[in-house]
């Protein structure tokens, strides 16, 4: 049995453990297995390399941290529940235009932050009454936003599963915007007229209105949406003309938070921005976690070992490996699958687009949030909607998961006649 | 541009630093720190 063999076993039986047995946050039980790693492998403890793996991510968490603060920021002026008001005012009696619409205003924190539980925690909280009112079942309203979760995770511009594998074989995060629209901006319509079509009623606004949060938009109007509009618009400029508009990620979302703090809602900007990166920090922890494990697994060769291995293993089997040990490794966190696992079978899949692979990939990683025992995207969705036993908002989420990893793998098998299309 | 991503990286580490301090649990502490070193490094341009 070859060595890098037994370290990789070793690696993941610890990183297991610590998640599982001994409940140990995914960040700490990444850098539990990084050490398992370096001591085995005769590097001692090796703090240098382990300093030196989180810079592999460190222009991530920035990135993260950032868009964290702008969301709680767009949250804290009212913004969210004056789009709310405004899409449920104008397309209310057009049901097949507002369930996508409302799916868009679910996914938008996701889509920014790459986080699925601040989509379901934030704009999930405010879209999920409203489709309860107008007529979906509890359990629906839950499948719902929790999709949507991790829809907006996957969806541009930040998708941390595809910025994790792209790091893994050093791919920049650029070139992705289009797949990742491909990808999920179809299943995102689908599957909101899905859940929503059959149990959606036409209700009065006059009967709405009541339950609606009207006073923000009332007082401030259209401004409140200035930061999203200046955000948006910027991340365009710095697409088109990144000579005078490449700002990057970071500042954008720093300009839009600064907006929105005097275009609705007063609010204490400070303890915002301390809540919001308080929020951020295990998705921080596992980027820096993740950071390390990949750099030890590269020091002592294990990283050359599952690509070997995984490149000789058949078309078929590969498939199947993907559509079954992702989703599976994804209940320690989609981050983590995306990691140990997203990494090795892009590599094994070189003859494909590496691009429209990797964004297929971190389609089905997402899936780990709907993996129990963590199923992070399920339970907060299921909170939300005062569902006791998550278990009856998974089960609405079934059927569309495993159509999830079957869109993923056609993406993956036809991705270079896909990526040819544009 | 450096100085504006440095202030970013800056204001990033002291709010981190922050929860850090207020936070109870050493298991969010300790991840509070993985996320702080990185970036202290980069604020001191020592890599």
């Amino acid at each position: 049995m070859p060595f890098e063999f037994i370290l990789f076993i070793a690696m993941v039986g610890v990183f297991a453990a610590c998640a599982f047995a001994i409940k140990l946050p995914v960040s700490l039980s990444m850098l539990a297995a990084s050490l398992t790693g370096l001591l085995l492998s005769g590097n001692g403890l090796g703090i240098r390399h382990l300093v030196e793996g989180t810079f592999g991510y460190v222009d991530t968490i920035l990135v993260i941290a950032t868009a964290m603060v702008f969301m709680r920021a767009v949250q804290e002026s009212g913004a969210l529940d004056a789009l709310n008001v405004v899409i449920i005012k104008r397309f209310r009696t057009m049901p097949a235009v507002l369930l996508p619409l409302l799916m868009l205003v679910a996914m938008f924190p996701g889509m920014i932050t790459g986080s699925s539980s601040a989509s379901v925690l934030t704009a999930g909280a405010v879209v999920a009454p409203v489709l309860m009112i107008l007529g979906l079942p509890s359990e629906s309203a839950g499948a719902f936003i929790a999709m949507a979760g991790i829809l907006g995770m996957i969806a541009p511009p930040v998708n941390i599963p595809a910025m994790i594998i792209g790091g893994g074989i050093d791919m920049p995060f650029v070139g992705f915007e289009l797949p990742l629209l491909l990808l999920t901006m179809p299943l995102a319509i689908a599957f909101s007229l899905i859940f929503g079509l059959k149990h959606i009623k036409k209700v009065s606004w006059e009967e709405l209105a009541p339950r609606l949060n009207l006073e923000t938009y009332k007082r401030f109007g259209l401004r409140l949406f200035a930061p999203i509009m200046v955000v948006a618009i910027l991340m365009v400029l710095g697409k088109t003309v990144p000579q005078y508009f490449g700002l990057g990620l970071p500042l954008v979302f720093i300009i839009g938070a600064a907006l929105a703090c005097v275009v609705g809602k007063r609010f204490d900007p400070i303890n915002a921005a301390k809540a919001a990166i308080n929020d951020a920090l295990p998705v921080l922890g596992i980027l820096a976690g993740v950071g390390m494990f990949i750099q030890v697994m590269t020091l002592t060769g294990v990283r050359g070992f599952i690509v070997v291995s995984a490149l000789s293993v058949p078309p078929a089997l590969l498939y199947a490996a993907i559509a079954v040990t992702i989703p599976l490794f994804g209940a320690v966190s989609s981050f983590g699958a995306s990691s140990v696992l997203g990494v090795p079978f892009l590599l094994a899949l070189l003859n494909k687009d590496q691009i429209m692979t990797a964004a297929a990939l971190s389609l089905i990683a997402s899936l780990g949030d709907f993996m129990p025992p963590t199923a992070l995207s399920a339970i907060f969705a299921a909170q939300i909607v005062g569902i006791e036993k998550y278990s009856r908002v998974l089960k609405r989420l079934i059927i569309p998961s495993l159509f999830i990893i079957a869109w993923s793998i056609v993406f993956i098998i036809f991705s270079k006649q896909i990526s040819a299309l544009y | 541009m450096k100085i504006a991503y440095l202030t970013i990286a800056a204001a990033v580490l002291a709010l981190t630093a922050w929860n850090l301090w207020t936070e109870k649990d050493w298991r969010k502490q300790a991840t509070a720190a993985m996320v702080a070193i990185p970036l202290l490094l980069r604020v001191l341009l020592i890599k």
